[in-house]
């Protein structure tokens, strides 16, 4: 073809040769990230169906440890299969975490988005109540609200998705006022496109991919303080199958049964991590395709 | 004994794809006290030998070298770091195109002097050596609070200093604005002759390699093809290559009146249908131009157009705040006025931070001016358009030229009702006129050349052909081959479409095939105004000054 003409050899590197190229592909460890992630996503929404225990009526003798027969994780104090309620467990904690994540960030996305482009006295007022919001401990304030609706997964996921949109509303604001100056956006102004269009044809896909990412390092922290909610009995009443709730529970057996809490501790934080390792890896990826 | 030496030496890079060569069995010699220029466009090969006899290329681990290289007596490997030792940074030393980024912000000049010299003495005096006007207070400066040419300066202090045998000067003006890059190669040229050291000056400007050099070497695609004197090269080149480089170059001399440069196929096409379309003989235009007999004005329209103002600035005037929200504020523009006749092309010229530019953005309506008033003449939304310096920036990353001029043809007044039948039909139109193939239309910027992206930023401003074309530095970025094709098609499209054109240059060569008046700027006035066929007949002492910065 005419137009995709085969670099001349050193054009291709001549300009920056001692700068290594960009990585287009994931690492071996974030691959791997990725797979463990697809797998805990997979036993949460099938696990439940092919489990033979329920999670909430016991199925054996408390305290076997794992790699009893019946039951490769254990039970717990109250005879509760461990396994079947950390799959249940997954379930919500995924569930749970990716929902207040996706909220807070098209919250926070449509907020900033609408105080970079419209600037002035809006932007003011958005961005001092958002500086707000900021400027309390996060945690407390979610505990707080959590605390005062009474204690349910819904309640905790409300309080944390309050404390969370301003994060995404501060990084929207700022990513589109870079992206607003930049000269492909004045030119696609010079041809004629204004408002709402400009917005999503030219500024945008450039700005979500980078809250793409932030959300993703975010599923992984809300996991964790979900689980903290629950662990100090703002989240889901027991015996409900949570990961933070069951941590919390198996604590006063650390030295006699450590599995009890160490299990769904390692759930938690096998969740945490992979999806740290996939939004580190996607930013990579992304900004190699010049996003 | 010559100061370094490059014996067959072939530089490849190992990518994961393929193998590719950067430097293709070249062998060269640099005499003490001889400069030579190693010159070439974007890719021919020529940074990386630069960076190969600096020792640079030992940090790039995709880096296989072959052959031979010397400094001095020592026989040195591109890719092993342990040669170097001794070398790097004090028998080769480097000024860098871009000394802002490469002086350390964090020092003072005096401080970066001190490391090399060992005295606040031998500091000072190599700042006198390099005309640094006082040098006490540059001493204690920091590079942020110098000008460009002010650094560049500092950096040849800094490499001079070292006593190197061999000096590499890698686009050493290509960041400065005319008047100082006058100044910054005579100072290079006396510094070489009372140290002796060997100068490999590295540049993609012909008029520059000419001034500056005893011997130039033509590079392309990685390979040496001709080299000689200066003289003999520019007088009687041999290879095709160089003769087109040569014939591209822009000079006050060459003819305004016909195309530049040699026959190109790409704007030939263009030429003969726009020839067809009028009925106009369109088969002999390769060989009339040749013998230079095309003229621009073939290709006007048979109806004159009218000398009615299409752009018009009265009284413009524009202040901008400096720096934080209570700094002073710094007016770039005073009370400008400036018309541009339908079908007339005016040149604005002048150096950086003359305002130029933000004339331009006003008359675009990107920015909006203190006081006066601008007015285009023909129906808003079509009135102006703008060529961007940097197209590849000026292109929106993720979407495809056929997005990007559909989205023109939607918008337009003009268009906008009409089927996508007729867009794309439109969009191919415009494609044909500045010379590209419709298979373009499915590519994204990233997948074009600095050329073709250019072209591409062309055909959407012209698509829905503007009053007026409002071109900033469209060519200041290009190789020259590059952008004498651009150069080409502005001129063509200005007179097949009978649009006038506005554009903002710092090159008065330039300036002067594009335009029929120039109008120089500087300090936020427009201070005189020539027909472009009387460039030469420029009387302000800026004027003048922009014009012997021409190296012709």
């Amino acid at each position: 073809m005419l137009f995709l003409r085969e670099l001349t050899p050193a054009e291709d590197t001549a300009l920056v040769p001692a700068t290594p190229r960009p990585r287009r592909h994931f690492t071996i460890g974030e691959a791997i990230a990725l797979f463990t992630l697809g797998g805990l996503i997979v036993l949460a929404i099938v696990g439940p169906l092919i489990a033979w225990y329920s999670p909430i009526v016991p199925s054996g003798v408390p305290f076997l440890p794992p790699g009893s027969s019946g039951h490769l994780l254990g039970t717990d104090n109250l005879g509760f299969d461990i396994g079947t309620r950390v799959v249940f467990g997954l379930r919500i904690s995924l569930f749970a975490a990716v929902t207040v994540t996706v909220i807070s960030a098209i919250a926070g996305m449509i907020l900033g988005t609408i105080a970079a482009f419209v600037g002035g006295w809006l932007d003011s007022v958005l961005m001092r109540v958002t500086d707000l919001f900021l400027a309390f401990p996060a945690t407390i304030v979610a505990m707080a609200i959590a605390a005062s609706l009474g204690a349910s997964l819904s309640s905790s996921m409300i309080g944390i998705a309050v404390v969370w949109w301003p994060m995404y509303a501060r990084l929207t604001r700022g990513e589109v006022r870079r992206v607003i100056n930049s000269p492909h956006v004045e030119a696609a102004r010079m041809s004629g496109t204004r408002g709402v269009r400009l917005l999503v044809k030219h500024v945008l896909p450039s700005v979500v991919p980078t809250v793409l990412v932030t959300a993703s390092l975010d599923v992984g922290a809300v996991v964790l303080t979900l689980a903290s909610l629950s662990f100090i009995g703002l989240g889901t009443p027991a015996p409900a199958p949570e990961l933070g709730l069951m941590a919390s529970a198996g604590m006063q057996y650390i030295l006699s049964a450590w599995w009890i809490a160490v299990v769904p501790g390692v759930a938690i934080a096998l969740v945490a991590l992979a999806f740290n390792y996939v939004g580190d890896g996607l930013r990579t990826v992304l900004r190699a395709k010049g996003f | 004994m010559s100061v370094a030496t490059l014996d067959n030496l072939s530089i490849h890079y190992e990518t994961p794809l393929r193998t590719v060569t950067a430097v293709d069995q070249v062998s060269l010699v640099v005499e003490p006290g001889q400069c030579l220029g190693l010159v070439g466009e974007s890719g021919s090969g020529k940074s990386t030998i630069g960076l190969a006899l600096q020792g640079l290329l030992t940090k790039d681990t995709t880096a296989r070298a072959t052959g031979h290289l010397t400094v001095g007596d020592r026989v040195l490997s591109p890719t092993d770091n342990s040669s170097w030792e001794g070398i790097r940074g004090s028998k080769v030393t480097t000024v860098f195109q871009d000394p802002m980024t490469s002086l350390d912000p964090t020092m003072t000049i005096g401080h970066m002097l001190g490391r090399v010299t060992r005295s606040s003495q031998d500091s000072l005096r190599w700042l006198e050596e390099v005309e640094i006007r006082s040098p006490r207070t540059v001493l204690k400066a920091y590079p942020h609070q110098l000008s460009g040419g002010m650094r560049q300066r500092v950096m040849i202090a800094l490499a001079l200093a070292r006593r190197p045998a061999l000096l590499i000067a890698d686009e050493p003006t290509t960041a400065l604005d005319v008047g100082v890059q006058a100044q910054i190669l005579k100072l290079l040229t006396r510094e070489r002759d009372s140290l002796g050291c060997g100068v490999l000056f590295i540049t993609h400007d012909l008029g520059v390699a000419r001034a500056m050099c005893d011997d130039i070497a033509v590079m392309r695609n990685g390979r040496v093809i001709e080299r000689g004197t200066s003289d003999r090269i520019f007088d009687a080149p041999s290879e095709p290559y160089t003769q087109r480089l040569i014939a591209s170059r822009l000079t006050l001399n060459v003819e305004r009146a016909i195309p530049l440069g040699m026959p190109e196929s790409s704007v030939i096409a263009s030429m003969g249908e726009a020839l067809r379309e009028r009925g106009l003989d369109a088969d002999s235009v390769t060989e009339r131009w040749e013998r230079r007999e095309l003229t621009w004005t073939e290709f006007a329209p048979p109806t004159s157009v009218a000398q009615t103002p299409a752009l018009t600035l009265r009284g413009v005037s524009k202040a901008f705040r400096s720096g934080s929200m209570f700094g002073a504020k710094k007016q770039v523009l005073n009370d400008v006025d400036l018309i541009v006749a339908h079908g007339q092309s005016v040149a604005l010229v002048g150096e950086s931070g003359s305002g130029k530019s933000t004339i331009l953005r006003i008359a675009a309506g990107l920015e909006r001016a203190d006081a006066g008033e601008v007015s285009v003449a023909g129906s808003i939304g079509s009135g102006v358009q703008v060529v961007f310096q940097d197209a590849g920036i000026s292109l929106t990353p993720w979407l495809t030229v056929s997005q990007l001029l559909m989205e023109r043809l939607a918008n337009a007044p003009q268009t906008r009702h009409l089927d996508q039948a007729a867009h794309t039909a439109s969009a191919r139109l415009a494609l044909e006129r500045v010379a590209l193939d419709p298979s373009v239309l499915s590519a994204r910027a990233s997948q074009l050349s600095g050329g073709q992206k250019q072209r591409v930023a062309i055909a959407r401003a012209i698509v829905v052909p503007p009053t007026v074309l409002l071109c900033d530095e469209p060519t200041s970025a290009l190789d020259v081959s590059v952008a004498s094709i651009v150069l080409n098609l502005l001129n063509l499209l200005r007179h097949e479409l009978g649009m006038s054109i506005l554009f903002v240059t710092h090159d008065l060569a330039a300036a002067r095939i594009i335009a029929d008046r120039v109008d120089i700027i500087s300090n936020g006035r427009i201070i005189e105004s020539v027909p472009a066929e009387d460039i030469r007949a420029v009387e302000s002492e800026y004027g003048r000054r922009l014009l012997d910065a021409v190296l012709a």
